[in-house]
């Protein structure tokens, strides 16, 4: 058995035993043992990747090992969340709680790893299912109603990505002929020219739909603000992330075969339009709706939007070093989003509550006077998010715009407006949520151990932005060149 | 004479059928019997495929189908309608003029979109592809036009029967019982969403009270 399979079904497996253990704490630290062997299990992943269905190549390595150090960080900072809330009752059922915590590590995982369209369809609709159960858990009307957004949408774009799915094997009968290879990435990758590019372009656009739903971008993003606010804190946001991920790269390898079709002379179109134009969507939507939240958990919802839609545009650009940008900015981005959301987690918590509903930015302002850890752990994730030098996603966001003069320079204008209104938008937020007067009755409070984590994503982000090892750089651009 | 093409288009029919009615049928209970005659048909469509192209899965498949979506999905589609007491309910939505004009649109996109792309697949997919393509369509827009969570779900689970209708056409194509199991799962799901997530108390207004609770609250 290869380290891939063992990384993707350990935590399947390990679910249902977590769904039994009835003691929250116990549950929470189960956990977070799960979430270090599965870590533990990834790192070695590359050493046996597998075949067949499950055969990890090296975007899935990469991204696999990613997606477990979140679930570790987040299932540490889980257990001072779970000790904090189990009293309070904002989570009624902490049994599926984390059991869904390790059904997302494992589909996410699969999603990653799969070498299969077929299988990696199942997993974001597991994924789906663990994330939209997950939301529903504080039972609350609004939470309900999160929840039920999110799987009438998130369920409407499963559909049209199973549908996609199919005709991307209808495509690949003349090239490949029936059969499991017509639905391996590897081989169809490898036929890209010859696949029937008409029927590969109308599967594009399914797909492009239906995961462009998972990836909240434009006209599809509306259940992601709701379910980040609603839900329990950290299994709908820190752990959603790696998801976004999930689904951005299977739009990326999708765009590969249409561009490698197009390129070949074939009948498919030119995906770099598609991608553009609902990645600017995004970028644009978020930089006019941000200023206007007031929930601090639905403000970064919102900016995950935004960098999904940067992501996709870097994609649109097209060439190696758009999607080395692309890739490199999901990287630093999900570090630097789990950093942000595990801090304000923390910072709700030592203001009383961390459940749903306390993270308004009012409740969350002058958090300094609460504790000069979190504040500044706080004020450093926002400000990360902002993509100004010395924060991380500087380089990636710089390589992107930086792309886009040389290739596609009209549309810099926009772009440059798009990130220059979220960046005001974000960065106005930064004073008052650390240096302004804290509401009434504030007392300064220890901020715990947890906080070490938040540093550490940010350690990890400014290494990998300023000076990334060059195994990454090589394996990175490997996987550019090939997917251009 | 060769019976395969026109029985299994005559079946794509009858679903598509079906699909056109869910459209302009506003009683819920009347919807979950037209949803459940798109399943049995399904499940013939299924069988069918299976003789004809010498697949057991396909097999499998129209067993899963008859069990789970032509029998218990209305079972329990119907008592939930019992349960929340909407026997008589009537629901609001576009007149039915305009939903059926729209859906004959979606109906003529599927087919202009998929019949010239597809000149050199295999025919029994071609015209099957085009059917199931507009069944996905409709039920699409049954989502779009109703308000109440319940003809949602069904206009949702139309839309699946639509997704299976294309898997079991795909020559060969491999795990289509596994990928209408996995469908399933979610079907079912939602099925037991509205169920236990008691949505009766914002039947009406799905989509307005908690979103005014968000709005108090400050987004």
């Amino acid at each position: 058995m290869s380290a891939a399979i063992l990384a993707v079904f350990l935590p399947l497996l390990a679910a249902p035993v977590l769904g039994l253990v009835g003691a929250p704490m116990l549950g929470a630290w189960a956990n977070f043992w799960l979430a270090a062997v599965v870590f533990a299990v990834t790192l070695t992943v590359f050493v046996s990747p597998g075949s067949g269905l499950i055969h990890a190549d090296t975007l899935g390595v990469i991204f696999g090992m990613l997606t477990a150090f979140i679930a570790l960080t987040t299932a540490a900072a889980n257990i001072a969340f779970v000790r904090g809330e189990q009293g309070q009752g904002s989570v009624r059922r902490w049994r599926v709680y984390h059991a869904m915590c390790a059904v997302m590590l494992g589909t996410t995982l699969m999603g990653l790893y799969a070498d299969n369209i077929g299988l990696l369809w199942v997993a974001v609709e597991g994924a789906t299912i663990s994330a939209t159960l997950g939301v529903s858990l504080p039972r609350t009307p609004t939470a309900l109603e999160a929840a039920w957004k999110y799987f009438v949408l998130g369920g409407v774009g499963i559909a049209l990505a199973l549908f996609g799915t199919m005709l991307t094997y209808l495509a690949a009968q003349p090239a490949l002929g029936p059969g499991l290879n017509a639905m391996s990435f590897a081989a169809l990758s490898a036929n890209a020219a010859h696949l029937d590019g008409a029927l590969m372009t109308l599967a594009f656009v399914f797909l492009l739909f239906g995961y462009g739903t998972k990836a909240a971008l434009v006209p599809l993003h509306g259940w992601l603000p709701d379910a980040y606010a609603e839900g329990p804190a950290p299994l709908t946001t820190t752990l959603s992330g790696p998801m976004l991920n999930v689904a951005l790269i299977a739009i990326l390898r999708f765009r590969h075969l249409m561009q490698a079709n197009f390129s070949a002379g074939g009948a498919a179109m030119n995906p770099g339009p598609f991608l553009l134009t609902l990645g600017l969507a995004s970028l644009l939507l978020t930089a006019f709706s941000l200023a206007r939240r007031r929930d601090s958990r639905r403000f970064f919802g919102f900016s995950s939007i935004e960098h999904s839609g940067l992501t996709m545009f870097a994609f649109g650009v097209g060439g190696a070093t758009a999607i080395f940008a692309g890739l490199l900015h999901m990287i630093l981005h999900t570090l630097v989003k789990s950093a942000l959301f595990q801090a304000l987690i923390r910072g709700a918590a030592l203001r009383g509550s961390a459940a749903p509903g306390n993270y308004g930015f009012s409740h969350l302002r002058g958090m300094m006077a609460t504790n000069k850890f979190v504040g500044w752990g706080l004020g450093a994730c926002v400000f990360a998010l902002v993509g100004l030098p010395p924060s991380g996603l500087f380089t990636s966001e710089f390589l992107i715009v930086s792309q886009t003069i040389q290739r596609i320079p009209v549309l810099s204008l926009p772009l440059g407006f798009g990130l220059l209104l979220c960046a005001i938008a974000i960065i106005r937020n930064i004073g008052p949520l650390m240096f302004d007067p804290a509401p009434a009755g504030t007392k300064p409070v220890p901020a715990g151990r947890g906080m070490a984590l938040v540093f550490l994503h940010l350690g990890i982000v400014l290494v990998v932005a300023f000076a990334m090892p060059p195994m990454l750089v090589v394996a990175l651009s490997g996987i550019s060149a090939g997917l251009q | 004479m060769n019976l395969v093409y026109p029985l299994a288009h005559l079946l794509g029919a009858v679903m598509l059928l079906c699909a056109f009615a869910l459209l302009s049928q506003r009683r819920l209970v009347a919807m979950i019997a037209l949803y459940q005659m798109e399943a049995l048909t399904l499940t013939a469509a299924a069988f069918w495929q299976g003789f004809a192209q010498h697949e057991a899965d396909l097999y499998l498949t129209g067993v899963i189908t008859l069990i789970i979506k032509a029998v218990l999905a209305p079972i329990a589609l119907r008592r939930i309608v019992r349960h929340f007491n909407l026997i008589r309910a009537v629901e609001t939505a576009m007149p039915i003029g305009v939903s059926m004009i729209l859906g004959v649109g979606l109906v003529g996109v599927a087919v202009l979109v998929v019949l010239p792309i597809t000149v050199n697949a295999v025919t029994l997919t071609r015209e099957d592809l085009a059917i199931s393509l507009s069944v996905v369509l409709l039920g699409l827009l049954v989502m779009t036009t109703r308000r109440s969570a319940l003809s949602q779900v069904i206009g949702f689970l139309s839309t699946e029967n639509g997704l299976v209708l294309a898997a079991i056409g795909m020559p060969g194509m491999p795990f289509v019982a596994e990928l209408s199991v996995a469908l399933l799962v979610l079907v079912a799901l939602l099925v037991v969403g509205v169920f236990v997530f008691r949505i009766r108390e914002h039947f009406d207004t799905l989509d307005l009270r908690g979103i005014e609770e968000i709005e108090r609250r400050g987004r």
